[in-house]
């Protein structure tokens, strides 16, 4: 029989006096954000605004900690927040990490990330919606409840569909529940607005928004190198120039996904230099089994349409 | 196959008439590897002056399967080397100077399938009783899984206990009716009342209750049977009485389990020295009837308790989760009967574990995959109180029927109130633990608050709280943590 | 009279915080809880309402409380009681089972008997009308 050792919220909390002065930065080492803060610059490239809107974020955290700890505020703050931008701009990995931060400011209890879809909210029949979004909602309690291109939820045009009743759900929990969970609506921006204006609701209850803004040609690049440098590969310079090319390509496509698009290229590269050197047989070394050459590049059907070939 | 390839012995020495030693008959063999179809068992013998300990384990092997005291030539009829137990290792037993640990495996052939008493009869018939050895005792024991399944195991076991008590997340609460003797049948019921409505799951009958001129058997059940559905309603709770059987004849205990079951108790009791034909007997009847079966350890004492010889109770307890019995007392570790926490603990283990892996501190030689047989409820019974109930909790967990006897009916404020007292520090323990409070710390004082609400309660840490049985056991596990164990 | 099934029937009512730590100790076991009701306590009543499914996955008592106060608003003077569910291998049952909502008034259980030969008496346990 394992037992907890953590302190149940059933156990006695003595009383304790209300102190005159904190320590802000002894608050702030002692809920160690400061390395979470420090993995999210590590691990993503670029994004700088959101870096700058997530230190923001952090710091009004703490300072709304020690405000309640002083006695200058009793209610919970509201923390829902929407992430706005296009796909693959690392809304969901930010989402992962905000989790982590409002876990270890002591704002959610378990710190857990649970991300869904429409398809996981509403149901396909009357009275399938609400146990549906319910249990979605129970799931996610004392953690943050991610919420991917939160505008489908909303149809217009169907006045008989079964979104409205997750919509009434959501807001109901993310008003009275607010200690219990923290809601994160994601998806790409104008949509949002749209999504925000017919449904006043969630404007009214959302409290921080972060715009997730494209990545650079320089900074995808980087996440090229860095993506392939995690598997093991690496490009050789002909490789470089055409990845460069590729990523200048890929974006006038209209279902560019930013890092999402890079990674799938990756992946596509990574079979075609297989196929190559399976081609070419004879014996290969471990810079051979490394290098992904332009080829691997130049053959993507990105790149022939482009170059008209 | 030859003569010279069945045995690894000269087979002009080996099968010449006359007296050979064990080790030579070829019951050693310390490059043997058991095989996983092997039943193994460990002894701890003690060999007389001057007799070799690897000969004394060839002679406990050889004693317990194919040898007798001299050589007979109709072996050689027979595949006898795989007849032949082998002890296989010999390791002096740690801080005990003349006794030794050895090890032997036999054959699966040499046991007939779903039968104790052949094993018994296989591994203890002989040797104990063997000249050479001044003393031996059987310490642990390994089976097969071909000869687990051999074995249809508890009729009932925990799991499904629990669902037809409807009793969950919580020890278990009992009280054995005293005076054991020279109660009349009504008096002896008004006992099972007060015990039950006053908060107990069971109440039970005590060894050597039986059918005496001062109480027959079947006034004991009419009585027994009244009070428990009358704290049954008074409750809203699921209530039982451990109706004894134990008779002079298998046709007796058979009427009375009849009759128990007629008038809808959900558990009878037998003692163990009814034999393990019995047992077996009376486990098939419970399986049959859907009865939960109680086993009272009467006796056993005379062959577990002392070191040097006899049979270890942890074997007792394998023979007995095999046999099938539901319920098996297996000792407190803090009361009055014998039990070192430790190697108590190993007896729970081999009660509730699925496979059980090597445990030396708790006693435990050799890993055992129960091989998804049920698993058996173990009884702590013997001199505990309230008081205690922070250590019994944290020695043996939930799973288990506590059974305060004294501590419930000769509770100052009457039974009822000590039925309450039990079950409070029972509920307030629980429920602290599972909130994540360290119980072995915190626990007097947990106790003390609930008393603060709880008059029975208070009353009785009162009366027991300074009441300890600090003796140093006499059945420790002898172990260094460095032993190597195959 | 005042039932005393489940694990913590001789306690005082237990509050909604220590409610919530129980929860926190099933789901820290990786146990399901769920939320059971009835107007019929009688013992041999196993099945009583189920008030949803078991909550599987969950990682914080928040979402079984909220259930509960759902439960206990439509039903409040009926019996509530949480179980906790393991699935592991040899045990696939209820690991802890307690009452956490009960009408004001606990009308209790008649016994009845009925005489048969040789002083056996046939017992059923009947429920009081409120």
């Amino acid at each position: 029989m394992t037992t907890l050792d953590t302190t149940m919220p059933g156990a006695a909390t003595p009383e304790t006096a209300v102190p005159a002065k904190l320590d802000l930065a002894a608050m702030y080492r002692e809920s160690e954000i400061g390395p979470l803060l420090a993995e999210l610059d590590r691990d993503l490239i670029g994004l700088q605004p959101v870096k700058n809107r997530i230190r923001e974020i952090a710091a009004y955290l703490l300072v709304t900690k020690a405000r309640r700890e002083l006695g200058l505020e009793a209610s919970t703050p509201t923390l829902h927040m929407a992430f706005t931008g296009n796909p693959g701009t690392g809304k969901t990995t930010v989402a992962l990490r905000m989790a982590g931060i409002l876990h270890r400011l002591g704002y959610v209890r378990k710190g857990h990330l649970v991300s869904v879809t429409r398809d996981d909210l509403v149901g396909q029949y009357i009275g399938h919606t609400a146990p549906k979004t319910k249990e979605v909602l129970k799931r996610a309690m004392g953690g943050v409840l991610f919420i991917d291109e939160a505008y489908y939820l909303y149809r217009p045009e169907n006045e008989k569909d079964y979104g409205q009743e997750a919509i009434e759900i959501l807001l109901q929990v993310m008003e009275n529940q607010r200690d219990d969970l923290v809601v994160i609506l994601a998806g790409y921006a104008d949509r949002m607005q749209t999504f925000f204006s017919a449904n006043p609701g969630f404007r009214s209850r959302i409290a921080h928004h972060i715009d997730f803004p494209d990545y650079s040609d320089d900074e995808l690049f980087h996440i090229a190198e860095l993506i392939a440098e995690k598997e093991g590969y690496r490009f050789d310079e002909g490789a470089k120039a055409a990845m460069r090319d590729y990523i200048i390509a890929r974006r006038s496509q209209s279902d560019f996904a930013n890092a999402r698009s890079i990674r799938n290229a990756f992946d596509r590269a990574r079979l075609r230099q297989a196929i190559r050197l399976f081609d070419a047989g004879g014996t290969v070394d471990a810079d051979a089994l490394s290098t992904i050459t332009a080829e691997e590049i130049r053959s993507s059907r990105v790149l022939s349409v482009a170059t008209g070939k | 196959m030859t003569v010279q390839e069945k045995t690894p012995i000269d087979p002009k020495k080996r099968y010449s008439a006359g007296v050979l030693k064990y080790a030579q008959m070829g019951y050693w063999d310390g490059d043997y590897v058991p095989k996983d179809t092997d039943i193994l068992a460990l002894f701890r013998i003690t060999p007389q002056e001057g007799v070799d300990p690897i000969e004394a384990a060839a002679a406990v092997a050889g004693e317990s399967s194919t040898a007798t005291w001299t050589v007979v030539w109709t072996d050689l009829l027979t595949a006898c080397d795989s007849y032949r137990a082998k002890a296989y290792k010999v390791e002096p037993v740690p801080g005990q100077p003349g006794q030794y640990f050895c090890w032997v495996a036999y054959d699966i052939i040499l046991f007939e399938e779903g039968s104790i008493v052949n094993l018994a009869a296989s591994i203890i018939g002989n040797v104990f009783s063997f000249k050479p050895l001044k003393a031996a005792r059987l310490e642990d024991m390994r089976f097969p899984p071909a000869y687990i399944k051999a074995f249809k195991g508890p009729p009932t076991g925990i799991v499904v206990e629990r669902e037809r008590l409807e009793k969950y997340g919580r020890p278990l609460l009992g009280a054995t009716i005293k005076p054991k003797l020279g109660l009349s049948g009504k008096n002896y019921g008004r006992v099972v009342y007060e015990g039950l409505t006053g908060g107990l799951d069971f109440t039970k009958d005590d060894e050597n209750i039986n059918s005496q001129p001062f109480m027959h058997w079947r006034d004991r059940f009419l009585y027994c049977m009244e009070g428990v559905m009358k704290a049954t309603a008074d409750t809203g709770e699921v209530k039982g009485h451990y109706l004894n059987i134990t008779a002079g004849t298998m046709e007796e205990m058979y009427r009375r389990a009849d009759f128990a079951k007629q008038l809808g108790s959900v558990v009878i009791m037998v003692d163990l020295v009814i034999g393990w034909t019995a047992i077996q007997s009376i486990a098939e009847w419970c399986r049959a009837n859907d009865m939960i079966l109680h086993m009272h350890r009467a006796g056993h004492g005379t062959y577990t308790r002392q070191k040097n010889h006899g049979i270890s109770f942890r074997v007792i307890t394998k023979w007995l989760r095999l046999a099938g019995v539901d319920h098996l007392h297996t000792g407190t570790a803090v009361g009055k009967l014998e039990g070192d926490p430790m190697t108590v603990q190993g007896y729970y283990n081999v009660c509730r574990e699925t496979k059980n892996e090597v445990d030396l501190p708790r006693g435990i030689f050799f890993e055992q995959d129960w091989c998804d047989i049920r698993k058996v409820m173990p009884v702590a019974s013997g001199g505990i109180h309230a008081g205690q109930m922070h250590q019994l909790l944290h020695l043996f967990g939930d799973d288990v029927v506590m059974q305060f006897g004294g501590g419930t009916i000769g509770h100052p404020m009457g039974i009822q109130a000590g039925a309450v007292a039990n079950r409070v520090a029972m509920e307030t323990m629980v429920l602290a633990r599972n909130e994540g409070r360290d119980i072995m710390a915190e626990g007097p004082e947990i106790l003390r608050n609930a008393a603060k609400w709880c008059k029975p309660l208070e009353a009785a840490l009162a009366t027991w709280g300074a009441v300890t049985f600090d003796y140093a056991s006499t059945d420790t596990s002898d172990f260094v943590p460095t032993a190597s164990v195959s | 009279m005042k039932i005393t099934q489940g694990a913590f029937s001789f306690l005082p009512e237990l509050t909604d915080a220590q409610i919530a730590a129980q929860v926190e100790y099933a789901l820290g076991q990786g146990w399901a809880v769920s939320i059971e009701v009835t107007d019929d306590p009688h013992p041999r009543n196993c099945y009583w309402e189920m008030w949803g499914m078991p909550m599987f996955g969950l990682k914080d008592a928040a979402g079984v409380m909220t259930e509960l106060k759902a439960a206990r608003a439509t039903r409040p003077q009926s019996y509530i009681r949480l179980n906790a569910f393991d699935s592991t291998r040899g045990w696939e049952t209820i690991r802890l089972s307690f009452i956490v909502n009960r009408p004001d008034v606990e009308p209790g259980f008649h016994l009845d008997r009925v005489e048969e030969q040789g002083r056996v008496q046939r017992y059923a346990i009947r429920r009081k009308s409120a």
